[in-house]
C-alpha cells in the first residue's frame, strides 16, 4: 500500500515497480488480538463440541456451566467454605513442598555441580532416581507420614526437587572458562571463585529450576492429596469426579492452577529482581 | 625481569608434547609478543607462566623467584574481558583486590579505580554494567582491572581478539601509551602479526608440535607509535620477514 518510493523519487514513473517493505500480519495486528483471538478459539471448539452433543454433557460440561461453577467456588472461597479451606491446605502443601525442593535441590546442586565426589558418586544415583515413576511413592509417604499435610509436603518436595538440582549443577558449570582461570590467576580461593563467580551466573539457571519447581510442586501436592486423601483441592476433584461433578472438577483445575501461576509468578518477580543484568527466559510472559 | 629457562612440557594424558626447551628474557619495561600458528602451545606457555599449571621441566623466574603458582604480582588479561556482568565497571576494576584483602580493602581504593577509569577514557562509567558496554569499553575495563594490583608483569592472551579491526588498532595504541607510561613490563601471546609488530619491543617466533621458539626479532621502531606507522616500508619489512618465519614454521 506504500507509496513511498514514488513520494521521495518524483522522477520514477507512476507505474514504476515499487519494493515494498511486507509487515507481516503478526506485526501489524496488537500482540493482545492474537493472544485473545486464540483463547476464543479454543473456547468456541469447546462450546461447538458441547452444542453439538458430541459427547455426553455429563463428561464434558460446557464453558458457560464451567464459568458459572468458577463464579460460584469463587463465592465458596471468599465467604471462607470448605472450597477456601481445602485451598489453604493445599497452598501450604505446595509452598513447603516448594521451599524444601529449592533448598534441598539446590544443597545437591551445588555437591553435584562443584565437588568431584559428587559428581562421579552421586549423580549417577540421581539421575537413576529421577527416572522413578515417583507417583508411585506417594503411597508410600502416606503410610510412613500419616494422612496428614507431611506426606503431601514431602510428596510435593519428592516431585519438585530433580530439576533444581539440574540446573544449579548446570549453572555451576556454565562459568566462562577464562573467567574461571582470571580467578585462579588471581589467587581466589574456592569459595571466593564459588560466592563471587560461579554461584551469581548460575543463577538464571537456578530461577529457570525453582520455576519448574513450582510447578512440580502443585503435582506432588494433588496427586499426594488424591492417593492420600486427608483434605486439600486434590481430594475435592477425587470427590466431585466421583460424582461426576466434572464442571466442579474443572472449577478445581482452574484453582490449583492459581496457585500454581501465583508462585511461578512470585519466583519471576524475585528472579527479575536479583538476576537483573540476564534477560528473562521465553517462557515469562508477564515482563514481555 | 621475567625469564623462563628450559621450560618443557608434555601433557601425559594425550602425550603431547607441547612446548620444548623454551628460553626467553623479558626485561623490565620491555613489551614482548610472541606469535605462531594457532596449536603452537603460545597458551600453555603463558599459562605456565602465569602459574596456572605446572611445566613438565625447567622453570620461569619472575624477578628472582621461582613462580610455583598463581602470584598477585602477575596481571592477566583474555581475549574476552571476562567481566563479572552483575558488578558495575568500577566493582569489577577492584575485583583483584576484594579477592586479596578483602571487601574493605576494596573499598579503599576506590579512587584508584576511578583514576584508572579516567586514564583509558572512562570517566563517567564507572557505574556502568558490562552490558552497557561496547567490547572495547569492557576490554578497557579488563585492562584497568589489571593494572589496578600493579603488577610486575602484565600477560596478555589475546587481548584483543575478540575486537573489530578499527576498534583493535584504537586499543593498540592505547595499550602502547599505557604500558610506556608505567614502564610495564609485558608479555603477549598474539594471532596478529601487524599487533605484535606494532606494540613489541621484541617478537618471539614459535614453531609448532613441539613448541619452540625458532627466532628472536628486534623491532626497533621508535615510540611513541601511532598506528600511521604501520603503512612505513620498515614496518612492512618486518611483517614480511615475520611471516617467511612463520611459514617456515609451518613448513617443519
Amino acid at each position: 500500500m506504500s507509496t513511498r518510493a514514488t513520494e521521495t523519487d518524483p522522477s520514477a514513473p507512476d507505474d514504476a515497480p515499487v519494493y515494498e517493505e511486507r509487515v507481516s500480519l503478526l506485526d501489524r495486528v496488537p500482540r493482545v488480538v492474537w493472544l485473545v483471538g486464540l483463547g476464543l478459539a479454543g473456547l468456541g471448539v469447546w462450546q461447538g463440541i458441547v452444542a453439538l452433543e458430541l459427547t455426553s454433557r455429563i463428561l464434558l460440561p460446557g464453558p458457560a456451566e464451567t464459568f458459572e461453577e468458577v463464579i460460584s467456588t469463587a463465592g465458596n472461597i471468599i465467604t471462607g467454605g470448605h472450597v477456601a479451606e481445602a485451598l489453604w491446605l493445599t497452598t501450604q502443601e505446595v509452598v513447603w513442598g516448594f521451599l524444601a525442593a529449592s533448598a534441598l535441590g539446590f544443597a545437591l546442586g551445588v555437591v553435584v555441580g562443584e565437588t568431584k565426589f559428587g559428581q562421579v558418586a552421586v549423580m549417577p544415583y540421581l539421575v537413576a532416581f529421577n527416572a522413578l515413576p515417583k507417583v508411585a511413592f506417594a503411597p508410600v509417604f502416606v503410610a510412613w507420614l500419616g494422612f496428614g499435610i507431611n506426606s503431601k509436603v514431602v510428596m510435593a518436595t519428592f516431585i519438585a526437587f530433580f530439576p533444581v538440582i539440574v540446573d544449579t549443577a548446570a549453572g555451576l558449570a556454565s562459568a566462562d572458562k577464562d573467567t574461571v582461570m582470571l580467578f585462579r590467576s588471581m589467587g581466589a580461593s574456592r569459595w571466593q571463585t564459588l560466592r563471587k563467580l560461579k554461584l551469581p551466573g548460575a543463577l538464571p539457571f537456578i530461577f529457570a529450576g525453582l520455576k519448574t519447581a513450582s510447578v512440580f510442586a502443585v503435582v506432588g501436592a494433588v496427586v499426594g492429596e488424591y492417593l492420600g486423601g486427608g483434605g486439600g483441592l486434590g481430594e475435592l476433584v477425587r470427590l466431585s469426579s466421583q460424582q461426576l461433578r466434572i464442571d466442579r472438577v474443572f472449577a478445581l483445575i482452574f484453582y490449583l492452577s492459581v496457585v500454581g501461576l501465583a508462585l511461578f509468578a512470585i519466583v519471576g518477580w524475585i528472579e527479575r529482581r536479583i538476576v537483573f543484568w540476564h534477560r528473562a527466559d521465553p517462557s515469562d510472559v508477564v515482563s514481555a | 625481569m621475567l625469564r623462563v629457562e628450559d621450560l618443557s612440557k608434555t601433557y601425559v594424558r594425550n602425550d603431547v608434547h607441547a612446548l620444548d626447551r623454551i628460553n626467553l628474557t623479558v626485561k623490565d619495561g620491555q613489551f614482548v609478543s610472541i606469535i605462531g600458528a594457532s596449536g603452537c602451545g603460545k597458551s600453555t606457555l603463558l599459562k605456565i607462566m602465569a602459574g596456572l599449571i605446572p611445566p613438565s621441566s625447567g622453570r620461569v623466574l619472575l624477578d628472582g623467584t621461582p613462580v610455583l603458582g598463581p602470584r598477585p604480582d602477575i596481571g592477566m588479561m583474555f581475549q574476552q574481558a571476562t567481566l563479572l556482568p552483575w558488578r558495575t565497571a568500577l566493582e569489577n576494576v577492584l575485583l583483584p583486590i576484594e579477592i586479596r584483602d578483602g571487601a574493605k580493602a576494596a573499598h579503599a581504593r576506590s579512587d584508584l579505580a576511578v583514576e584508572l577509569l579516567g586514564l583509558v577514557g572512562l570517566a563517567g562509567f564507572e557505574k556502568a554494567y558490562p552490558g552497557e558496554l561496547s567490547g572495547g569499553m569492557a576490554q578497557r575495563v579488563a585492562i584497568c582491572r589489571m593494572l589496578i594490583i600493579e603488577p610486575s608483569v602484565l600477560l596478555l592472551d589475546e587481548p584483543f581478539g575478540a575486537l573489530d579491526e578499527l576498534t583493535r588498532e584504537r586499543m593498540n595504541e592505547e595499550l602502547q601509551r599505557i604500558c610506556t607510561e608505567r614502564q610495564a613490563t609485558a608479555f603477549m601471546v598474539t594471532h596478529s602479526i601487524a599487533e605484535a609488530v606494532f606494540l613489541g619491543d621484541a617478537l618471539f617466533v614459535m614453531s609448532a608440535r613441539p613448541g619452540r621458539i625458532v627466532e628472536v626479532v628486534p623491532i626497533d621502531i621508535p615510540r611513541p607509535r601511532e598506528f600511521s606507522v604501520t603503512t612505513e616500508p620498515h614496518f612492512g619489512e618486518i611483517v614480511q620477514h615475520v611471516r617467511s618465519r612463520l611459514d617456515l614454521g609451518e613448513q617443519l
